[in-house]
């Protein structure tokens, strides 16, 4: 192996933030290199992430790369780490990212600071994704508020400075719950080891009393579980989906939303397990309520982002249900679930997108009729409702089903009630799909507009090849979820065989 | 630091001046503070009829008796230091004769800024009248000599008022009702430089205080600096997020910054190594963004309300920018010097256990994300209404923006230096 694995996660982390100075060094009347550039930019860790596919390691359980010195005097150090859900992860930001830049229009290519910001987002995602303790985790977590800060406030949409204060505020009042179980985590640490250290090797050596292991999982989870959303505390989200940019939103829906589950799965559970057992029940059952609850909103709703934005948190609640079963299949379940919603709710803004271009409008009551102008776009649409739904020999079908076969071992009540959460999914998006796309054309407006040109279609259909492939060959990802899944799951059944 | 070390602490003029590590760190800052300050005012003051070289003589002045105060070793020689560097603030703040603004801020912060001069006075006194204490060094000894049961209640009446008049001057609650009024009235290029040398002159003498002097009856006055503590936080937070007017929001953060630069310090030897890390992060910011607001409307002008920021990132990027770097470092963001400076104070507060505090100040963060971007959002994101007034950037305060902001993004990433530093200061007392 001529490519050292440290150097490629530098890479993974430090080129988006390259790509971003470049970006901004460049003179202002160049704008039409602005595009090109940022897609060559997002090629090269997206080329590291399919190298990565032919590495033995990418399939591997979690594993620390590199440790730097950070605060000598206080012995705290910043480490890397990597294992497969988190390669999994990656690749999925890299491709939406790529993709991203190539649906964005010329309103938003021709300026810096949008291709910056979306670069500095992917540097701040994927640092969270590769960092090997809870200080660096911390610093990425609040790192990925800037970009969006910005990505928000000055391309979002009228309402947008709403929005961007309460997105902030929930975040921030989340992380600061991190935050402090850092700090505590750090003090036991100190007790422990003299110094203090708090990468993920050194905390899986430390002892945590009862007490502390629900404390500390408490404060974690519940900064976590804001951003994921779970039920409660959803209420950004619809509004920050809604407001934010096209290329904002498929990112926020995409990879933010999977930080916080992601932050679950890698911390609060293999450390604070006694913790989890405690309160799994708690967020199993809200995690059933997230799931009905955002499938009956997303009914009712009249504007279509809005609808995917509930249909999110239905899709978060079954990661959530799958993580809080806690048995091998529903932690496999989960986590492809996460890769499963990232692509199709990116899939599923960008088509919002394309056609909020063409009609600057996104109420649902507004078309009607659409397959006749824009058949392609109509195809393209169903397809991933499809997947979005959960149809089998697609991907979302793989996700759902194992997270309800894992979790009807825990949870057969619950499991057995968003079950349901799989037909309402049906009903509002074919029902939207009926009311935007068949029917005779009611609305003038809509009959003179043109199908997808290639630039939109090269952008959304690698996502479509990726759900296929997820549906009918899915034990490809499985095999690359199966070892993270293994550890979760080995420490679950070690604390619960202890405790009886 | 090897040549210091043989040396600290040396005592001069019959023990009233002291050479530690204390006195050297303060010192550092407050020529920082003068150094940075120094050019803008310089240029200004040509500005003021017939009054040319009163404000570069009036900060020279405050600098040497803020540097007099860090430096004292008895009581009375700081009061006179503190009197020194007082004065001289109560004439900088009024310095714009023609302006009402000024006067009025002048007038104020004279009235209640000797109001709290006579209660340190009285402290000092009460603490001679009952034990002859006349310094920072007798105090210990004193008390250790007497036993902590056998103090008379004098002396403790003494130190609390000594610590009421150091606590006016770093405006914490509910010592902080002059600050807001202060900032906004005086001339927008002096604030800095006023605000930034009283914090750190008071702060780093009040450190010494609470570590040499008082570290074996902090007990008595924990529950007094938890109530300040909370009712800074309690009282800024909510203060500022109403605020229209920048330099009255500062003044308002200011107050929230002192809560938790005094929890550190009230907390033992390591809080307060985390405090004076704070302490001077927080001065890099405070400075920052003054000099920012004098650019934008000049030095002389009182009025600075948020609508002078809107448009700043169309007219000029770099000050925008920077704005943002001290704005998002004061609230305490990862990456930027507010983050760790609040980092390490967090892990030693839980350490010492003071869980209610961290809390209290963990929220106040999150309300800080709220006024903190507030104005972000106006300078950045914000379409103007109105046209942008031209702003000329000279290039010493081009300069001087750079470094600072530069130095706020630094000590975000590369802590140790500043770290290891104000664990040296501490270093005696662990």
């Amino acid at each position: 192996m001529g490519i050292k694995l440290s150097g490629l996660i530098y890479t993974l982390i430090l080129f988006p933030l390259f790509g971003a100075v470049v970006i901004f060094l460049m003179p202002k009347k160049r704008f039409e290199l602005f595009q090109p550039l940022a897609i060559f930019l997002s090629i090269i860790p997206f080329s590291v992430c399919l190298y990565l596919f032919s590495n033995e390691n990418s399939k591997g359980s979690y594993q620390q790369f590199d440790s730097i010195n950070w605060i000598s005097s206080y012995g705290i150090k910043i480490s890397l780490g990597f294992s497969g859900m988190s390669h999994l992860l990656l690749s999925l930001t890299s491709i939406l990212v790529l993709l991203s830049f190539l649906s964005v229009t010329e309103n938003y290519s021709k300026s810096k600071g949008f291709i910056g910001s979306i670069l500095v987002l992917h540097f701040a995602v994927n640092g969270v994704f590769l960092s090997g303790d809870l200080l660096s985790l911390f610093i990425f977590f609040e790192a990925i508020l800037i970009p969006m800060y910005f990505l928000m406030g000055i391309w979002g949409g009228d309402n947008r400075r709403y929005a961007t204060i309460k997105f902030i505020i929930y975040t921030v009042f989340g992380s600061i719950f991190i935050f402090i179980g850092t700090v505590y985590t750090g003090v036991i640490s100190y007790s422990q080891t003299g110094t203090l250290a708090l990468d993920y090797v050194t905390l899986s050596n430390l002892n945590f009393t009862s007490q502390q292991s629900k404390a500390l999982f408490l404060l974690f989870t519940f900064g976590f579980l804001v951003k994921v959303p779970l039920f409660p505390l959803h209420t950004w989200l619809p509004d920050a989906h809604v407001e934010a940019p096209t290329a904002g939103s498929i990112l926020l829906a995409g990879v933010l939303l999977k930080v916080g589950a992601f932050g679950i799965l890698r911390v609060s559970i293999p450390f604070f397990t006694e913790g989890f057992l405690e309160y799994r029940d708690i967020i199993a059952i809200l995690s059933v309520i997230g799931i009905i609850y955002g499938a009956v909103v997303a009914i009712a709703q009249i504007d279509i982002k809005k609808l995917i934005a509930y249909s999110s948190i239905s899709h978060m609640g079954f990661v959530m249900l799958g993580i809080s079963s806690g048995n091998l299949l529903s932690l496999e379940g989960a986590i492809i679930q996460m890769v499963n919603h990232g692509l199709t709710s990116g899939a599923l803004f960008m088509l919002v997108g394309f056609v909020y271009e063409r009609r600057h409008t996104r109420r649902i009551s507004d078309f009607g009729g659409l397959k006749i102008t824009m058949p392609k776009y109509a195809a393209i649409f169903l397809f991933t409702s499809f997947a979005s739904i959960g149809l089998p020999g697609l991907n979302g079908f793989v996700g759902e089903f194992m997270i309800l076969m894992g979790s009807f071992g825990t949870y057969k009540l619950l499991s057995a009630i968003s079950a349901f959460g799989v037909v309402l999914a049906a009903i509002y998006m074919l029902w939207a799909y009926q009311r935007m796309f068949t029917g005779e054309i009611n609305n003038e407006e809509n009959e003179n507009l043109h199908d997808l040109d290639t630039r939109e279609l090269v952008s959304v259909i690698p996502l479509l090849v990726l759900m296929l492939f997820i549906g009918v060959y899915p034990s490809f990802i499985e095999s690359y979820v199966l070892n993270d899944a293994q550890i979760i799951t080995n420490v679950v059944e070690l604390f619960s065989g202890g405790l009886n | 630091m090897d040549y210091f070390q043989q040396r600290v602490p040396s005592s001069y003029f019959s023990e009233k001046i002291l050479l530690d590590e204390f006195s050297l760190f303060g010192n550092v800052l407050l020529g920082l503070v003068l150094l940075l300050n120094f050019y803008p005012i310089w240029n200004s003051s040509f500005e003021l009829k017939d009054k040319t070289t009163e404000a570069i003589i009036l900060t020279l002045m405050s600098t040497a008796g803020f540097m007099l105060m860090v430096d004292s070793e008895n009581f009375m020689m700081l009061f006179i230091g503190l009197e020194i560097g007082s004065i001289s603030l109560y004439a900088l703040a009024g310095i714009n004769k023609g302006s009402l603004l000024s006067n009025e801020a002048s007038l104020k912060y004279f009235l209640l800024g000797s109001l709290a001069s006579c209660v340190l006075v009285y402290g000092i006194s009460l603490m001679y009248v009952s034990l002859s204490i006349t310094g920072v060094y007798e105090t210990t000894i004193a008390i250790s000599f007497i036993g902590i049961e056998n103090i008379p209640l004098t002396t403790l009446v003494g130190i609390l008022l000594l610590i009421i008049g150091l606590l006016f001057k770093v405006a914490a609650a509910p010592f902080q009702s002059w600050a807001p009024d202060v900032y906004q009235g005086s001339p927008t290029g002096y604030v800095g430089f006023m605000a930034a040398t009283a914090k750190v002159a008071s702060f780093v003498v009040l450190a010494r205080l609470c570590i040499v002097s008082l570290g074996l009856v902090m007990d008595k006055f924990e529950l007094f600096f938890s109530a300040i503590i909370i009712l800074s936080i309690l009282i800024g937070s909510l203060f500022a997020t109403v605020q229209t007017d920048m330099k009255r929001l500062i003044a308002y953060s200011g107050v929230i910054q002192s809560g938790f630069i005094l929890s550190g310090i009230t907390s033992g030897v390591n809080g307060t190594s985390a405090s004076l890390f704070y302490l001077a992060a927080y001065i890099v910011q405070l400075i920052g963004i003054f000099l920012i607001f004098s650019v934008i409307t000049g030095e002389l002008s009182s009025d600075f309300s948020m609508e002078n920021l809107s448009g700043l990132f169309i007219e000029n990027k770099y000050l925008s920018i920077c704005f943002s770097i001290f704005m998002l470092g004061l609230a305490g963001l990862p990456l930027t010097s507010g983050f760790v400076s609040k980092f390490i104070l967090i892990t030693n507060l839980w350490s010492y256990e003071k869980y209610i505090l961290v809390f209290a100040l963990m929220l106040s963060t999150v309300a800080g994300f709220y006024f903190y971007l507030k104005p972000i959002w106006i300078a950045a994101i914000d379409k103007p209404e109105n046209s942008v007034p031209p702003i000329q950037l000279k290039l010493n305060d081009k300069i001087s923006v750079g470094v600072l902001a530069g130095l706020t993004i630094t000590l975000g990433l590369f802590p140790n230096i500043l770290i290891n530093i104000s664990r040296w200061v501490v270093q005696n007392y662990l």
